[in-house]
């Protein structure tokens, strides 16, 4: 007969990297899935360039047309949806292993670090591939467009931002809905709308678009693209308060 | 015998409704302790206080001696299993039982592969495409296999077939005996887990009703049962908790008996009969809800 014994405490880092692999534990969702709708995209997106190519009249226009392609967007997006499941729907199941709402969020918000970090590297190889193949071949820009900044190294940190950013403002959202449920979303979103009425207000009355222009001119992509860190940070921090507050409600 | 679980004064209120209303009690480690009541008593709640899920109103918690409310080093020595329990998104059984070792240091694999094989739970398929009972064999295993010295089951076995409960029974109980731990087990099958249980808590909205060892529960009354006359006669002005008649025969259930009443009984030609768990807590509760009306039940007895 042996008594169960009671433990020490793990160290916090081992118990915040338990929620790491808690959430990589599935790797469909988060790591699988979406290279495998990028892959699809991808050869979709070839295929009808190619197709246009090889019937079009005048190539010069239609090479000019295939500089420019949002169907990577999607990716972002996704890891928003990703980071809403990842709170709403792990965060009572995690509680019923044992673990602080503290470990979770920290955890959690690790996870994103790192995924930001993976995805934005594979991105920025994939753009380097880009750039040696002379664009698959037939001067395609999937990974290196102008809006992703111009070199491997801007792009890198375009990508890695525009990660952190989607992941952290879709943990907000989803911190809002475990706190306060569809109610409090609603409050979240008609704030949110209310605030962004009043600044587009604010700047129209004092004649600022020019000053806003300007701004975003003088920050280039690069540093607009470091602005978001503000609003990443916002929602990263509130993320965390609400979540320590949190109860896992059926 | 080391206390594990220390409330005083707890209450948890929503709105204006105490799901919990000032409640005061202990468990004792090793034992395994049912909490009963009906749907809505309470019992969720209390459970979600232990484990730090919710924030108590007011009052105090103590659970491995500190509170459990964000504290790692209580909160990784409790598995709480409940029948609600969501699941990751696409996640499947398989993942659940990779996952469970990372947080659980007592985490048995041989045994939960044991049991997955008992309950024949498919670990490939999707969570969200399992059966009711599927979905709670893995709530069961995991509570099981985790050892967890501090294991709390909530209603774990919805849509359970009889077999599969059985299994439960049994596990539990071997499992309990080369693995001593504290288990509280809230249920609705009370005749079910009747021997199972050393200590008995009752909640009813919100409040504790019966607080007991199991053996003081079961001894705390009889059925007295015989022809109408001789049983009235016997019981006197003794508070009855529930009566049954048919024709001349009476069957009174009352407060337990000394050794000498139950030779009287006897001698008056009546039998005794153990009442069972679940009659007990069904007729203590509806006095608490008849609100100290006894008196009424008596007149009408």
């Amino acid at each position: 007969m042996t008594t169960t014994t009671v433990h020490a405490p793990a160290t916090p880092m081992r118990r915040i990297l338990n929620i790491v692999r808690l959430h990589l534990a599935n790797p469909w969702t988060t790591i699988i899935l979406p290279w495998v709708i990028l892959g699809i995209i991808f050869a979709g997106t070839l295929a009808v360039w190619a197709l246009i190519l090889s019937v079009a009249s005048d190539t010069a226009d239609a090479r000019d047309g295939l500089q420019y392609s949002g169907s990577n967007f999607f990716i972002f997006v996704y890891m928003l949806v990703v980071a809403v499941q990842a709170i709403s729907i792990t965060f009572p199941f995690a509680l019923g292993f044992g673990v602080t709402r503290r470990d979770f969020y920290l955890g959690s918000a690790l996870t994103f670090v790192l995924l930001s970090a993976a995805y934005s590297v594979a991105l920025t190889i994939l753009s380097l591939i880009e750039e040696a193949t002379n664009g698959w071949g037939i001067g395609a820009q999937m990974f290196t467009t102008f809006y992703f900044g111009e070199t491997p190294a801007e792009r890198l940190l375009v990508f890695f931002l525009a990660f952190l950013f989607f992941f952290f403002v879709g943990a907000a959202a989803a911190s809002v809905w475990v706190r306060w449920k569809a109610t409090g979303l609603v409050m979240f979103f008609i704030i949110i709308g209310l605030g962004l009425i009043g600044l587009v207000a604010l700047i129209f009355f004092a004649q600022g678009w020019p000053a806003v222009g300007e701004f975003f001119a003088t920050a280039g992509l690069v540093g607009s693209m470091l602005w978001s860190l503000v609003i990443t940070a916002i929602a990263g921090v509130t993320g965390f308060f609400l979540m320590r507050r949190a109860t896992p409600t059926a | 015998m080391t206390t594990i679980i220390e409330v005083s004064n707890l209450t948890k209120n929503f709105g204006k409704l105490a799901a919990v209303d000032n409640v005061s009690f202990s468990i004792e480690e090793n034992t395994i302790c049912g909490l009963l009541g009906r749907n809505g008593a309470g019992k969720t709640t209390l459970m979600q206080l232990l484990t730090g899920q919710q924030f108590a109103t007011s009052g105090d918690i103590n659970v491995f001696g500190q509170s459990p409310v964000e504290n790692a080093s209580v909160l990784q020595n409790i598995s709480f299993i409940k029948e609600s329990q969501r699941y990751p998104e696409d996640f499947r059984a398989k993942h659940v039982f990779k996952s469970a070792p990372w947080f659980f240091a007592n985490w048995d694999a041989d045994f939960a592969e044991r049991l997955i094989a008992d309950f024949r739970l498919p670990l490939d398929r999707k969570i969200k495409k399992l059966s009711r009972g599927q979905l709670s064999s893995i709530g069961v295993i995991v509570g099981l296999a985790s050892r967890a010295p501090l294991t709390f089951f909530d209603e774990p076995y919805l849509g359970l077939d009889a077999v599969a409960r059985q299994i439960f029974y049994d596990r539990l109980l071997e499992d309990y005996a080369e693995h001593p731990r504290t288990i509280v087990l809230s249920t609705h099958l009370i005749d079910e887990v009747a021997n199972l249980l050393e200590h008995v808590i009752v909640i009813d909205d919100g409040q504790i009703i019966i607080d007991e060892t199991a053996d003081e529960l079961r001894g705390s009354a009889t059925a007295v049962v015989g022809p109408s006359g001789a049983v009235d006669a016997f019981i006197g002005n003794r508070e009855v908790l529930h009566r049954d008649g048919i024709g001349g025969l009476a069957s009174v259930t009352i407060a337990g008996l000394t050794s000498t009443e139950r030779a009287d009984a006897a001698a008056s030609g009546l039998e005794l009969s153990p009442v069972s768990l679940q009659q007990l807590i069904i007729r203590r509760t509806n006095l608490t809800e008849l609100g100290g009306n006894e008196k009424e039940i008596e007149a009408r007895a």
